[in-house]
């Protein structure tokens, strides 16, 4: 046991002291995390700030209150959505003429200004069968992070439950119609009544947190999501690099010269092994505490964390000795294995989250260790507990397991 | 008393048609005994170390290390040996005293035991004052001791040596000739592998010439040289017309052999005083001129050329 040590103390010390490597293995994973976290627009915790949004309401009522219901117009529908208390926290909307609104964007005081054009309504509102045309502009600047796509998907979200309840209206009015009133009569009525209810009750977005084991579970910052994704990505990176000592040792003659000593090859591969193992073990603590230091990230709970590491370090060790086995180069072990884990990364939502279960994504990532690991530390984000991480743990573990005794198989035939 | 005994040792890569790297080799090497393996590269010598290493299955045949067979209980043999490999073979961002530290935890030494013999062998490598240096700032020459000391740790019954002076300046290498002659006078056990025949002459006390995978001649220097008898080297060179010059010489009386070796010719004769006046007309009678005579006692350098018909470094 002493000898396994001996060989994994030493690849741990020439790893630390491997600055390059170290940089790819911890400072890459926290500086994507850092930047994502700013691309989504935020900053300190990196969760998503308001985005501020100019609207000019060119639109002009086409009820008066004389008509039975109160005036109002559809643009200020739209306004009322886009004000609504459910999004205070995701938009910030002020009111300004059309000039204005451009010009904050123009001058980066607003990522959007949405204009709603002056015969929105007389178009909402029309009763021809050949609906005219009519656009509400969104004039955004691109360089502005995501705030103009979370504006433009309100906004869409809007006309279209507004569209919706002109189609509802149109057949509403095909029953009054049948009651004895004009066709017109009916569909303006129908429209006025939503238009008049809508906005701050018609049509909105409510966020709903997800249930986890029957709690509310917690919200999640994006950060702490991005910086999971990265650390499990940059963990089989981290394994494949200390891995690959084996082949750079084969080459260099150590390896070759370890195996005339008396210690038995099975207790030298079980050393580069637990090297492996403890340098990515090492390399998930420092970024589980460098998150919570710098970007004040709530893992969950210590067990829960824990389990996660060491399944995630176990299959990322397990992974990269399985590479390494099969190539014959340092070179091919970066090539093959680079590939390897950048797949591995796209389909397990390194890059993306984990997706909705049921969707095929959901069902590719979970063909994947990262995907895997990637629900569990998901979950441990959202307060779950060691209950909520069973099969995100054993499911990595059986890859792990399978993983290195492919790597056993692959290495008692290379050195036999 | 023979503590390494090879028996028709052969190794194959890749049968049966892959290349025969060692075929058939035997030979023992008795307690306290230099014996070198000497031939030219690719002749099988570092492939016979790997196999007496462990580090190669043989195809064929065994060997018994300290009475331990490579093949069935290479634990034991692994145990009684140490090995320099040809190349440097330590850890370069590590310092002298880790490589020894480290490579005395293989070899299963621990606690105080161990850093008395890294002590020891520190001396010996007379490397104490930069033993905390990397072995990244070394020289050529002071990376050799430390490779050949790593292999001294645990104080080994045999010492095998790949070539451990390819490639170092004549001051290492004296230095590491010196310390393998010095380890024979302590009683250790040393298999010896080498293209230099200067160094098989003066370290060995029985050497093995081997060629394309096979022994070809086993014995003592003396021994081997009489196998060219009295006969003498003669290196000639002329200002032209070499090729049919070597014919010409190989009818004159008292030559025995006579062949080109890239631009010169070289001969061996009877006798040297005799022959080479007749040598010198052979030659005005052709219309070449001798430039230039080198005449050269037996040596292991003849004896692989009468042996193989090539020179030994070919």
């Amino acid at each position: 046991m002493s000898r396994i040590f001996a060989i994994a103390w030493k690849d741990l010390r020439s790893t630390m002291r491997n600055v390059p490597a170290l940089a790819m293995m911890l400072a890459a994973p926290l500086a994507l995390s850092a930047l994502l976290g700013f691309a989504f627009g935020g900053g300190g915790n990196f969760s998503i700030s308001a985005t501020k949004v100019a609207v000019a309401d060119l639109d002009a009522p086409v009820f008066t209150s004389s008509s039975g219901v109160a005036s109002s117009s559809a643009g200020q529908t739209v306004v009322g959505i886009l004000k609504s208390p459910q999004l205070k926290d995701i938009l910030q909307v002020s009111e300004k003429p059309i000039a204005a609104a451009r010009r904050s964007v123009d001058g980066g005081k607003a990522a959007a200004a949405v204009i709603i054009p002056a015969d929105f309504s007389s178009v909402i509102f029309s009763t021809s069968s050949t609906t005219p045309r009519t656009a509400i502009e969104l004039y955004e600047n691109p360089t502005q992070g995501i705030g103009g796509s979370i504006t433009e998907s309100i906004v869409d979200q809007a006309l279209l439950e507004l569209n919706g309840a002109r189609a509802a209206a149109q057949a509403a009015a095909a029953v009054a119609t049948a009651n004895g009133r004009s066709h017109d009569q009916a569909v303006q009525k129908a429209i006025k009544t939503f238009v008049g209810q809508g906005g701050s009750s018609g049509v909105a977005v409510v966020q709903r947190p997800p249930q986890l084991g029957g709690k509310k579970s917690k919200d999640v910052g994006i950060t702490g999501l991005v910086l999971a994704g990265m650390m499990v990505f940059f963990m089989f990176f981290g394994a494949s690099n200390v891995a690959r000592t084996i082949l750079t040792e084969e080459r260099n003659g150590t390896l070759p010269r370890l195996f005339t000593t008396p210690t038995p090859r099975r207790v030298i591969l079980g050393g580069k092994f637990a090297s492996t193992y403890l340098t990515v073990l090492a390399q998930a603590v420092i970024i589980v505490v460098a998150g919570r230091l710098f970007f004040a990230i709530d893992w969950g709970a210590l067990d829960v964390v824990a389990l996660l590491i060491l399944a995630a370090a176990a299959v990322a060790s397990s992974l990269g000795l399985l590479v390494i086995s099969i190539v014959r180069t340092p070179a091919q072990a970066g090539a093959i294995g680079a590939g390897v884990y950048l797949v591995l990364g796209l389909l397990g939502g390194s890059f993306t989250g984990t997706a909705q279960s049921g969707t095929t994504y959901a069902t590719v990532e979970r063909l994947t260790p990262n995907g895997w690991l990637l629900v569990g530390w998901d979950r441990a984000l959202r307060g779950g507990g060691a209950a909520d991480i069973v099969w995100p743990v054993l499911i990595p573990l059986v890859f792990a397991v399978v993983f290195f005794a492919l790597a056993v198989f692959r290495f008692r035939r290379r050195f036999a | 008393m023979s503590i390494v005994e090879v028996q028709e040792l052969r190794k194959q890569y890749d049968p049966p048609k892959g290349v025969l790297a060692v075929d058939g080799v035997s030979f023992d090497i008795a307690q306290g005994e230099i014996f070198s393996l000497l031939g030219p590269n690719g002749a099988g010598k570092s492939t016979t170390i790997s196999m007496l290493s462990c580090l190669l299955h043989p195809s064929g045949g065994d060997a018994l290390v300290d009475g331990h067979s490579v093949v069935t209980d290479s634990q034991a043999v692994k145990e009684a040996i140490g090995v320099v490999p040809q190349d440097i073979a330590l850890y370069p961002d590590m310092s002298a005293r880790e490589n020894l530290v480290f490579w005395g935890k293989m070899y299963g030494l621990a606690g105080g035991e161990l850093q008395t013999r890294v002590d020891e062998v520190l001396e010996l490598i007379t490397l104490v004052d930069r033993q905390k240096d990397r072995l990244e700032k070394f020289s050529g020459g002071m990376k050799r001791r430390v490779n050949i000391g790593v292999a001294l740790l645990h104080k080994p019954r045999v010492l095998y040596l790949d070539e451990p002076t390819v490639g170092i300046d004549p001051q290492s290498r004296r230095s590491i000739l010196d310390g393998i002659l010095a380890l024979r006078d302590q009683g250790m056990t040393i298999l010896y592998t080498t293209h230099y025949m200067a160094e098989a002459q003066e370290l060995s006390d029985r050497i093995g010439i081997v060629d394309h995978g096979a022994m070809i001649a086993v014995g003592t220097n003396d021994e081997l040289v009489k196998i060219v008898g009295e006969e003498a080297h003669v290196d000639l060179r002329v200002d032209h017309y070499l090729d049919g010059m070597v014919e010409r010489w190989a009818q004159v009386l008292g030559v025995t052999k006579a062949m080109i070796d890239e631009d010169h010719a070289v001969l061996l004769v009877q006798d040297a005083n005799e022959v080479l006046p007749r040598l010198f007309e052979a030659a005005a009678a052709a219309g070449s001129r001798i430039t230039e005579v080198n005449v050269t006692e037996p040596n292991l350098e003849m004896v692989f050329l009468h042996l193989t018909g090539r020179a030994l470094r070919e």
